[in-house]
């Protein structure tokens, strides 16, 4: 079934005198439960892709639609409302709220959605658990390493059960053990939940895992594999 | 969730959250220091006022409040008497004779309001037998005749209060570890009589050092004064036909409220005494004095005395003493404008804290955005954060001002440097601050609009972010 479908998709940074294209005529789309990698050199539109997947950026031209909704017809207070009830977010940084607790951290978006205090509390034991993270749910993020943190970040992404998550350099700035356990994690929880990851990366070990390997060269689409 | 993370957010740069918690904590306690000092004072004023001087209901003949003629008296009538014995809640009442009058002494005259008096009866509606100054004397006794009462700045008009540095004050002031030094310089005045405290004021300065002076100065006027009592003093008043007459009084007691122009204007006599002197066969009533139980039923007591008679003029307190009554109207205004101030102040600073907030935690907001939290949460992040912040000062300071008003209220505030100055405008250079309950939920109002206010900029600032770019920013 598929889920996000790209049309014809162009984006062009016209703030400069010169005119950048960073995507450029992208048609792609994604079915449910995809494991897909976007790769690609530095300045190729891997970012802006995936940031205009998510509903953070919109499109010069062309159209993105998500499980039927066309993202460039929604308000700007509809599409942070259709973020949180459809999208996952993965940070290269982590981004976690640094006062909350892993807990509290996996939960706020279940917050948001205003889930009832027990589905929370269910959901968030079974997305620590599976990240591996029981033991520290009480934990701050400052007190946690940078790979503890990025799957805290990984359960805080899957709480709400989007359509899809979109990770944007998941595995830049961890070790590679760090990375190797992150990666595992994900892949498990892309079968378990069947949602579907899209990630943006350079680690080749990230693209070894993907199912499906999208590469950007100048904001278009080279090449398209899909592995068995 | 809101409240929760908007809470935490306020500590996480603790010194910097605290330092504004300081500033408003220490913004409320002036606020409540200056409040409730403004307060004491009214108080006081608004009690001097009602238990010294016009009492909460007084009645005259109409004609006497435009004229003060020796037989505009107030008609009397048996339904008057009977109208005020019945009144609900009544503490007490009396009759006054009230003529003006020159009072003199042979070294000064000065012109009074000479009132006739029951004494007893006056003990029941006012205080003034409370205010007899030490070594003052005695209270009028309508058992010892041919007495006066005086104030203390009508003794120094008459010149009846002199200040002479006698054997007797040097042995005080020794006791009260005046240094020897300082007495030695003092020996030069000893025995010397000085008729005014200005006149005392300007020998001391001549012969103390300034230090000495600031020192010790107050002390020794203090013991130095010496009131003239039994001295004689001769009244003139004009009679029921209109000629002068003349008699002698000897000044029993010596009063001080803290209203100087009062003070200065009357003096009491019983008033048997004050009728044989004006010739008149009964006692003249030229005031009625009412005091009540409560202060809120005035209104009512004046509609009830009113229509009994059309010769007369019922005024309740706050006509008779109308500043004492606009400053008691008034105070929740003053409170308002002055804490108002305050706030407006300190809200730059809790702009400013917020502004760097803000910017401290550009991605974070941009994430908050990006996985979904909408403007209206985000608007009431900010707001929260914004009032914990500045309520957490605010009832900081006002315990702390509730402690220092509490210790202040018992112990007094002097101000006795400018004593007189206050006493001519009818406050006491001593204040009792006290604070009511309600002036603490006016500041808790307050506080919560200026931090509402406050946010207002730096969440609009936040809400203007962009989520991507603010992603990026490191």
């Amino acid at each position: 079934m598929k889920v996000i479908d790209i049309k014809d998709v162009h984006k062009i940074y016209d703030e400069t005198e010169i005119a950048v294209k960073a995507v450029d005529g992208v048609t792609l789309s994604f079915d449910e439960a995809e494991f897909a990698a976007i790769v690609g050199p530095s300045g190729s539109g891997k970012t802006t892709l995936l940031n205009l997947i998510g509903g953070l950026d919109m499109p010069t031209s062309g159209e993105i639609i998500i499980d039927g909704t066309n993202l460039s017809k929604l308000k700007s207070s509809q599409l942070i409302d259709f973020r949180l009830n459809n999208i996952g977010f993965v940070f290269q940084a982590y981004n976690l709220i640094p006062v909350l607790t892993a807990k509290e951290n996996v939960e706020f978006i279940m917050n948001l959605q205003k889930w009832s205090r027990q589905e929370r509390d269910e959901r968030t034991f079974e997305l620590l658990k599976a990240v591996g993270l029981s033991e520290r749910a009480n934990s701050r993020p400052p007190k946690m390493s940078g790979g503890q943190q990025q799957r805290v970040a990984v359960a805080r992404a899957l709480a709400s059960r989007p359509k899809f998550v979109l990770a944007d350099e998941p595995t830049a700035n961890l070790d590679s053990k760090s990375a190797t356990t992150l990666l595992e994690i994900m892949e498990k929880l892309n079968h378990g939940e069947k949602i579907t990851f899209i990630f943006s990366t350079h680690d080749a070990r990230v693209v070894k895992m993907a199912h499906r390997v999208i590469t950007l060269e100048d904001g278009k689409v080279v090449s398209d594999d899909v592995r068995e | 969730m809101i409240w929760s993370i908007s809470w935490k957010n306020v500590w996480r740069n603790k010194i910097r959250s605290l330092v504004v918690v300081f500033a408003v904590m220490v913004g409320i306690i002036s606020g409540v220091m200056i409040v409730a000092i403004m307060e004491g004072w009214v108080k006081q004023r608004l009690h001097d006022a009602i238990y010294n001087e016009v009492s909460h209901i007084q009645v005259h003949n109409t004609e006497y409040l435009k004229n003060e003629e020796i037989h505009l008296t107030v008609n009397d009538t048996t339904e008057m008497r009977r109208a005020i014995e019945a009144l609900p809640g009544l503490k007490g009442w009396l009759k006054r004779t009230r003529m003006v009058a020159m009072v003199n002494t042979p070294w000064a005259n000065t012109g009074v309001f000479v009132y006739g008096i029951d004494p007893e009866k006056e003990k029941q509606v006012t205080e003034i037998y409370k205010k007899i100054v030490p070594e003052g004397g005695e209270y009028l006794d309508k058992t010892k005749p041919g007495n006066i009462l005086i104030s203390d700045k009508t003794a120094e008009v008459l010149k009846l209060k002199q200040y002479i540095i006698k054997e007797e004050v040097m042995n005080q002031l020794k006791f009260e570890n005046v240094p020897a030094i300082v007495l030695s310089r003092l020996d030069s005045l000893r025995d010397v009589r000085f008729r005014s405290p200005k006149e005392f004021r300007e020998a001391l300065k001549t012969e103390l050092t300034k230090k000495e002076l600031d020192s010790y100065g107050l002390k020794i006027i203090d013991k130095a004064l010496d009131y003239r009592i039994r001295n004689k003093i001769q009244i003139t008043i004009t009679d029921v036909t209109g000629t002068p007459v003349q008699s002698t009084f000897r000044v029993c007691g010596i009063y001080k409220t803290t209203n100087g122009s009062f003070d200065q204007a009357s003096v009491f006599v019983n008033s048997g005494e004050l009728a044989s002197l004006y010739d008149a066969s009964t006692i003249l009533t030229h005031e009625i004095a009412i005091l009540l139980t409560d202060i809120e039923n005035v209104d009512s007591v004046k509609g009830k005395l009113k229509g009994i008679s059309v010769d007369n003029t019922v005024s309740t307190w706050k006509e008779m003493a109308p500043d004492a009554a606009m400053m008691n109207d008034y105070m929740i205004m003053y409170y308002i404008i002055f804490i108002g101030i305050v706030m407006f102040a300190l809200a730059f600073g809790i702009i400013n804290t917020m502004m760097m907030t803000i910017l401290e935690r550009t991605r974070e907001l941009g994430m908050l955005m990006a996985i979904g939290m909408n403007r209206k949460r985000i608007f009431s992040m900010i707001m929260l954060e914004t009032i914990f912040l500045t309520l957490v000062g605010a009832v900081a300071g006002m315990i702390s001002g509730w402690i220092l008003v509490e210790v202040l209220g018992n112990t007094g505030i002097h101000f006795s440097a400018w004593g007189e100055g206050f006493a001519a405008i009818g406050f006491a250079a001593i204040v009792y601050p006290v604070i009511t309950p309600s002036f603490f939920v006016i500041i808790t109002v307050m506080v919560i609009l200026t931090a509402i206010i406050s946010s207002i900029w730096p969440a609009r600032k936040a809400l203007k972010l962009n989520p991507i770019e603010s992603l990026r920013t490191e």
